[in-house]
């Protein structure tokens, strides 16, 4: 399996190793550019996923995105391996009536700060987040009303 | 016109506090405060403290969490005090007004002395607002 | 020496209204010179007067938890040693048979109480910040005094007295190159006792927010920018009397011009430094002072005892 030498590694042959380890797990890949690289998972599988890449592969957490989109609610994990250049991304689409994932900050602490704001933003669930609460806005904002969502109405 | 009136509009002490802002109307402000506009001559200078402040210059927008820390502020400034409200954000919420993060303008907050509209007003323009104000509170044309 | 004439003499001349009043006018060329270096037009001439004035009529914040007796008494502490000072140094000027031997050792201990009320203000203000600025002020007072007392030594050494009469009595110090050195290493101790750039750390204006000043508003704010104008205009002259004979008032306008000349270039020295130099940090300021200024002011002393 990966050990130190995974800091030597090039991107060749980490991508194949993550090719090899998910196996049927990817939905589908996508490399938009040399260092671009997307893997559509789904939900259930994020986690172990993370726990790979974060603690086997030694990739940094850069930043994770949501986004409310026509098809579904997206979460996009964004992984860097600064030793080739290369971004990796794992996405994964929710059910936007009911947005649920686990959270991986248990696996990495840096992801603890996005998750609360996309939770607060977007309404999407965490499960087992060490520490869910409001992060950008308000206390006392009313709860269920997520800025973001698409069908979000000022004062409505 | 007052010994108080008169004394405060020919030293005026400068502060700067912004919301969230896009940073043009800061910007202004700081080229108005150059030497190129010389407002020392007014007897018009930028402090860093809040309470050394006869005026206090807002820009951007504030959201619930920010309006709590600017009506501080606003309690911790020396009284008697101005307030200026710079930039069309400051003065109405600008395109914000239909975004979550702004909650209501600024003067419902905090009473506003002066509104300068523009995005970003001119230092021109900044320079009017402190002579139009001036001149109110003095009670001349 | 009648008690109620001496009074007088403190409150109004040469004590605390005439210094007040010549510290403002010197506040303003010191910003006007400032102006003029940045190629623009500068306050106008009443415009110190004013910031004072309006400062007057502000309301005065209490930081909760600041002790009130410190916060409020500091500024007038400051106040009343430099004014002190400058009656002590104009006497010797107007009234020299009503001066003690000494007096420059008074003079030097009322001219560090300006500093040490601004470091009691700034812990009294219960505010980090305010705290940095006052323990900077600390280290600077520690740094800027030892190279000063031995550059006021070397006139005293000249003229084997430590009255201020005799010193104004005898040939300038800045006759002699130890007097001149002496003069230099005091000029930047006077940069430093004066709280301007390069030395200005306690007070940084941006990246302290006001520094020790910080939590300071109305009138106790007011007497604090009256005390710094009044060591613009107290230092200089001290400079004046001790190395360079002085402002000589029995002897003609014309002595009196020169001596006025004298003082206004040592104002403006202190504000050419001031406007071309960029601020030190607090650990260079000291290494500074410890070091090549220390040393300087050594050289000087160890040269005056030799009789150069």
């Amino acid at each position: 399996m990966a050990g130190p030498e995974v800091k030597h590694m090039t991107r060749d042959e980490l991508l194949a190793l993550v090719r090899e380890r998910l196996g049927e797990k990817i939905v589908r890949w996508t490399e938009k550019s040399a260092r671009r690289v997307y893997v559509e998972v789904r939900p259930e599988d994020v986690p172990e996923i993370s726990r790979f890449v974060f603690r086997e592969l030694e990739a940094r957490f850069s930043i994770a995105t949501g986004a409310d989109t026509p098809a579904a609610i997206e979460v996009l994990y964004h992984w860097a391996f600064d030793q080739c250049g290369l971004f990796f991304t794992v996405r994964t689409k929710l059910n936007r009536d009911k947005p649920v994932i686990e959270s991986i900050a248990p696996i990495c602490k840096g992801a603890e700060w996005i998750e609360r704001e996309m939770w607060e933003l977007l309404g999407i669930t965490f499960l087992n987040h060490p520490d869910m609460r409001h992060l950008l806005l308000a206390d006392d904002w009313p709860a269920g009303k997520y800025p973001l969502r698409r069908d979000y109405v000022k004062n409505g | 016109m007052s010994f108080a009136v008169n004394m405060l509009t020919r030293s005026l002490n400068v502060f700067h506090l912004g919301g969230s802002a896009c940073n043009n109307c800061d910007i202004e402000i700081i080229d108005t405060l150059t030497p190129c506009y010389d407002l020392e001559r007014f007897g018009i200078t930028l402090v860093g403290s809040v309470r050394h402040a006869d005026v206090l210059l807002i820009t951007g927008i504030f959201n619930k969490k920010s309006a709590i820390r600017l009506k501080r502020v606003y309690q911790q400034a020396a009284k008697p005090v101005l307030v200026i409200a710079i930039g069309a954000c400051a003065c109405t919420g600008n395109m914000f007004q239909k975004s979550y993060n702004w909650d209501v303008p600024v003067d419902k907050y905090i009473p506003v002395d002066a509104y300068l509209p523009g995005c970003p007003p001119k230092p021109e323009a900044m320079i009017m607002a402190v002579v139009k104000l001036v001149k109110k509170l003095r009670g001349t044309k | 020496m009648d008690l109620g004439y001496l009074i007088l003499q403190m409150l109004f001349f040469p004590g605390l209204l005439f210094t007040a009043v010549a510290g403002l006018v010197t506040s303003w060329v010191d910003r006007k010179v400032t102006a003029r270096v940045q190629m623009r037009v500068g306050p106008p001439f009443l415009q110190p007067f004013y910031d004072v004035l309006k400062l007057m009529i502000k309301e005065t914040c209490f930081p909760a938890g600041a002790s009130r007796g410190f916060f409020l008494s500091a500024p007038l502490f400051g106040m009343a040693g430099v004014a002190l000072a400058s009656m002590l140094i104009w006497r010797a000027f107007l009234m020299p048979g009503q001066t003690f031997s000494g007096d420059i050792i008074v003079i030097l201990y009322l001219l560090t109480i300006p500093a040490v009320s601004v470091i009691l203000g700034s812990f009294a203000s219960q505010n980090p910040l305010a705290s940095l600025g006052g323990s900077r002020e600390i280290k600077l007072l520690l740094a800027y005094e030892l190279p000063f007392v031995l550059a006021i030594l070397v006139p005293v050494i000249h003229t084997h007295s430590i009255r201020l009469f005799d010193l104004l009595a005898a040939a300038p110090a800045v006759c002699k190159p130890s007097g001149i050195i002496a003069l230099v290493v005091a000029i930047l101790c006077m940069q430093a006792k004066l709280t301007v750039v390069p030395f200005d750390a306690p007070e940084a204006e941006t990246e302290l927010t006001g520094g020790a000043y910080l939590e300071y508003s109305g009138p106790p704010l007011g007497i604090f920018k009256l005390t710094r104008a009044m060591m613009l205009f107290t230092m200089p002259i001290f400079l004046v009397a001790v190395f360079c004979g002085g402002i000589a008032f029995d002897k003609g306008w014309q002595a009196v011009l020169l001596g006025a000349l004298k003082y206004l270039g040592l104002v403006v020295v202190v504000v050419l430094i001031r406007n071309t130099a960029p601020r030190v940090r607090i650990d260079q300021a000291v290494k500074f002072f410890w070091g090549p200024v220390t040393l300087a002011a050594l050289v000087a002393v160890t040269a005056a005892f030799l009789g150069w």
